[in-house]
């Protein structure tokens, strides 16, 4: 044999190899050029080695060569066929069998319903504020018109770090930091963690979350808070949820504003409801217009501007829309009990 | 606050049934928490406000209620059965300190027979939640929740002298109490005391010794008014709190002082008792009325209605308010001494709400004159973080802000925990100076609860003393991922999760977020087993850390199982601005790929050789990916395998062979001179 005919044998064995692993179209084009390509296919090399041979070798080579051009031409044609048929799987016996699943974290339902919340008031042109945790007697309390030693701070009971600072006990001195560096108009939200030093039972722990809102403009009234928190509760609990707002007392505001809605749980039928022990209606803010001693520590005139503040807490009303019977559970962070909110 | 519908009706004459009642208690925010019923009366729980002493009496609630409902208050007579003597020649006092002691009314009634109340007053004491004790103790009771003025009733021939001394403690002093505690005096408190010595800590409780008893004949009445500051300094520091302490210290009626003496001597005229002729009435000051203007142009701007000017004067003047008009619809008014919230034009425009009804009040929408950005950078920052770890299948915890201080020593943060000066519990006495604990116990609680795997993170802060003496707080996110992360189905064994799955999701928050690729460099941390951590830096600064926790940490939380565990320091990426996003177009151009797989020393870890091909400087490459590596099997030990793919592109050409081999050289070449690469 020839060493031409021995080299058509190598790349027989290149072609059948490579043709066994051409799965799709590209790699089919590859091989084609690989053994087709017009300067530097293999086959086109070969057919200019077959011009160089003495004449009693080349018609031996020639006709294996062409032989071996029309095999290749054969099984391209054949994987072009093949790669342009839709691959079939093996038929699988139970279709309906459970698919795969990927398994998606759950965002702690405070987490949650805090997004809830501030998605409301952002769609109403408020933004999101924060504030230091640790603060200042004079933020937490003096500057929102607790005077020193009045009982009303008892509702407020503190847990101190030293005579200077404490954990703050509502997310209310936040309202004070930004007004001391903005000016009115003010429109925003303040989410964040308090304390209390408070024994814990099913709706009170040491720690909890609080939203607090406030609105500082020209003109601002009464009437502007309670269609505000109007429209925040039913954007929340639904446009039937029954509101009510009684009058109440914070050093803060004045006049102040305790706000509850019908209990979700026995709708005020119930006189043994364990939700709201009743009486029909769940306390769930509290809000007022912002006392003027108030806007007066932080140089905002109360005669040109007027404003509204209301603080709720977020663990609380959770539970109400959750109907959540402790407020442990928040925090046991067992994943029984967080993995129910996912996607919610 | 416990309100009685039949003492009510010692003031003023209902004319609303019981049940119905309640409504117009809340309708005024005199909240009514729950409702009895006893021997035909109604007795409603109240909820009262630091800033409304008036409403702890039944008077005050009964001038609410009567300028709710239009009804006049009654207001009841008190006769006297009198002795011969006049107060000042049976008894001299004498007040050292006006300031704390501003009013100090006195009587003395002889000859009482001390016994039990008659029915009708074991019924109101009842009433108010107090039990009855004796005819004398029980009147003092009688007065205090009707005026909200508290009373004290001395056994009379028990004071030394028969005088009677409102002055500060001495050192030294002490006072046995009614309730049977010796109490230590501090120069800061004030005492009613007789020529020898303290009888009663001023306002709060009276002493054992000058107590009613059956032998009692002669009682020495006290009526007075004490500073409110000083009564709430000395009983929290006691941990006192008595009914007298509880309304002085929040204002009481400087003028209930004369009528609260004046009411008791002639119920105790029902028992024998006959007062001594004038009242004393140590008064030095007499206080002026408090005038506060009020224009009804406010009112309505303020509560976004018209309120009628009618309504506004007969409500003001229902609650004792004297209004003169200076010009119309602009007042000047004067406060009644038992208001002592009424200070500013807001408190009386809170009034005139309160009575016209918070539910008559519209509802409007608030209106903006513009409208703030929405959400900062950092809390979409904080939200997108949490979206791509529930991506990655981590369930988000929310763990107290306390620390155990013994348990998070093993921790060994290095940062100098803020003590708490009054915790909670031994177990909440810091604050947290990591989130990781806190994740570590949140693991066991679950394996404890029939968990395979816990695969949970937290954002929140942490707090220490910075150290030029200033608290911090950070904000951080902790990361733990330990056992089964994914269970067994048909078509799939369990996994478990490793290392590296909570690496590549920490690689990805970064990339996500916008944030550089941080660098992983492993350095011993005392959070994990040693050589079994990495340090996050971007650019240098530290950023956090990762690795396997150290058994003596899960040993001390009793965790059996591997847990892998990270935190970062939020405040860093929150410092820096995410890399501004802007679109790279799609290449028009073919690319070409090429493969390289090389040795290199085991010793140069994958950090290193990562970086030298992020140097790599040579044309048309337009990323790489580490698709292989392994070592030992055919590899000489200390030789590790790296197999990389590059990918070359020109954007505005197909690029030819020839010069893909020279870049894959020009490659070869400089990962020869950093890195020492043997090819294969
Ligand atoms: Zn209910």
């Amino acid at each position: 044999m020839s060493s031409l005919q021995e080299k058509i044998e190598q790349y027989r064995q290149l072609f059948n190899d490579l043709a066994a692993k051409t799965k799709n179209s590209r790699d089919l084009e590859e091989l084609k050029q690989a053994f087709l390509g017009r300067k530097k296919g293999y086959l086109t090399l070969l057919f200019d080695e077959l011009k160089q041979l003495p004449p009693e070798e080349k018609r031996g080579a020639g006709e294996a060569l062409n032989k071996f051009k029309t095999e290749i031409q054969q099984a391209l044609s054949e994987i072009e066929e093949r790669c342009q048929r839709p691959e079939v799987e093996n038929p699988l016996t139970d279709l309906t069998l459970p698919g795969k699943k990927i398994y998606w974290g759950a965002p702690h339902p405070l987490t949650l319903f805090q997004r809830k919340i501030e998605k409301i008031f952002v769609s109403m042109g408020f933004s999101v504020e924060e504030g230091p945790e640790i603060e200042t007697d004079y933020y937490n309390f003096e500057a929102l018109n607790f005077p020193p030693y009045h009982p009303a701070r008892d509702s407020w009971d503190t847990l101190y770090i030293n005579d200077k600072l404490l954990l703050r006990t509502h997310t209310s001195p936040v309202q004070i930091r930004v007004m001391e560096k903005k000016k009115p108009p003010i429109r925003i939200i303040i989410p964040g963690k308090v304390y209390r030093r408070e024994t814990s039972d099913p709706t009170h722990l040491p720690m909890f979350h609080q939203v607090e809102g406030l609105v500082v403009d020209r003109g601002i009234t009464f009437a502007h808070l309670k269609g505000t928190l109007d429209y925040f509760i039913k954007a929340l609990f639904g446009e039937k949820i029954k509101i009510r707002f009684r009058p109440s007392f914070f050093p803060f505001t004045e006049p102040s504003a305790e706000v509850d809605i019908e209990c979700i749980a026995c709708h005020g039928q119930d006189t043994q409801c364990r939700v709201c022990g009743g009486t029909g209606w769940k306390e769930i803010l509290g809000a007022g217009l912002v006392d003027p001693q108030v806007f007066k520590n932080v140089n905002i005139d109360p005669e040109k501007y007027s404003g509204w503040a209301f603080g709720l807490g977020i663990d609380r009303t959770a539970m109400l829309a959750y109907e959540i019977p402790e407020m442990r559970y928040f925090y046991e962070n067992d994943l029984r009990f967080l993995r129910q909110f996912n996607r919610k | 606050m416990n309100i009685s519908y039949d003492w009510l009706n010692e003031y003023l004459d209902l004319n609303v049934p019981s049940r119905e009642l309640a409504q117009y208690f809340n309708q005024i925010g005199l909240m009514v928490e729950s409702l009895r019923e006893i021997d035909g009366d109604t007795v409603y729980e109240i909820e009262t406000y630091a800033n409304r002493p008036d409403t702890l009496g039944h008077l005050g609630v009964a001038r609410e209620l009567a300028a709710l409902l239009g009804l006049p208050l009654k207001s009841p007579s008190w006769p006297l059965v009198e002795l011969d003597q006049s107060t000042s020649d049976l008894v001299d006092i004498q007040v050292l300190d006006s300031q704390l002691c501003p009013r100090y009314c006195g009587l003395v009634v002889k000859g009482v027979q001390v016994g039990p109340s008659p029915d009708w007053l074991k019924r109101r004491i009842e009433a108010v939640g107090l039990r009855p004790i004796n005819n004398v103790v029980d009147i003092s009771n009688y007065v205090c929740f009707s005026l909200g003025q508290p009373l004290h009733t001395f056994d009379f021939c028990q004071l030394k002298e028969a005088r009677i001394i409102v002055r500060r403690a001495r050192k030294g002093e002490t006072l046995r109490t009614l309730d049977g505690q010796l109490v230590e005096l501090t120069s800061d408190m004030l005492v009613i005391a007789d020529e020898g010595k303290p009888v009663a800590l001023a306002g709060i409780i009276g002493g054992e010794e000058s107590g009613i008893n059956e032998k009692t004949t002669d009682v020495f009445i006290e009526s007075a008014n004490f500073d409110p500051v000083s009564i709430r300094l000395t009983a929290k520091k006691l941990g006192l709190t008595t009914d007298a302490s509880y309304r002085f210290e929040r204002g009481v009626d400087i003028n209930a002082a004369p009528l609260g003496a004046k009411m008791a001597a002639s119920l105790l005229s029902q028992f024998g008792g006959k007062a001594s002729r004038g009242l004393l009435d140590v008064y030095p000051n007499p206080r002026r009325t408090r005038s506060v203007p009020l224009r009804l142009k406010r009112v309505s701007e303020l509560l976004g209605i018209e309120i009628p000017k009618e309504f506004v004067v007969r409500t003001l003047t229902a609650l004792g308010l004297k209004l003169n008009e200076q010009k119309p619809g602009v007042w000047v008014t004067e406060i009644p001494s038992f208001r002592v919230d009424l200070e500013r034009e807001a408190d009386l425009i809170e009034e005139i709400a309160r009575f016209f009804g918070y539910d008559r009040i519209p509802t409007e929408v608030t209106p903006a004159r513009s409208f703030e950005l929405p959400a900062s950078e950092r809390q979409d920052c904080l939200w997108l973080l949490k979206e791509i770890l529930f991506h990655y299948g981590f369930d988000e915890v929310i763990n107290f802000s306390f620390g155990d201080r013994e348990k998070e020593k093993i921790w060994q943060t290095g940062l100098e925990p803020i003590k708490l000066q009054n915790p909670i519990s031994s177990r909440a006495s810091i604050l947290r100076t990591s989130l990781l604990p806190g994740l570590v116990e949140n693991t066991v609680w679950n394996y404890n609860r029939e968990a395979n795997g816990v695969h949970i993170f937290e954002t929140g802060k942490i707090y220490f003393w910075e150290e030029d003496g200033k608290q911090r707080e950070e904000w951080h996110l902790a990361l733990l991922t330990s056992g089964q992360r994914e269970a067994k189905t048909w078509n799939q064994p369990a996994r478990e999760t490793d290392y590296f799955f909570l690496k590549g999701a920490i690689e990805d928050l970064f990339s996500y977020l916008g944030y550089e690729t941080p660098s992983f460099e492993p350095e011993d941390h005392s959070f994990f087993q040693t050589g079994q951590a990495v340090r996050i830096s971007i650019k240098k600064e530290p950023v956090g850390y990762l690795g396997l926790l150290k058994p003596e940490i899960r040993l001390a939380y009793g965790l059996d199982k591997l847990a892998y565990g990270g935190e970062l320091n939020l405040e860093v990426l929150f410092d820096r601005q995410p890399r501004a996003f802007s679109f790279t177009p799609v290449p028009r151009f073919p690319g070409v790929v090429r493969d390289l797989s090389f040795l290199v020393d085991s010793r140069i870890n994958f950090q290193d050789i990562y970086s030298q091909l992020k140097k790599l400087n040579v044309p048309y490459l337009e990323r790489f990916e580490i698709y292989d590596r392994f070592e030992g099997d055919s590899l000489s030990a200390g030789q590790v395998s790296y197999s990389v793919r590059f990918f070359f592109r020109h954007e505005s050409r197909t690029l030819q062979a020839e010069e893909v081999d020279r870049a894959m050289l020009d490659i070869i070449s400089q990962l020869k001179s950093g890195l020492k690469i043997q090819l294969r």
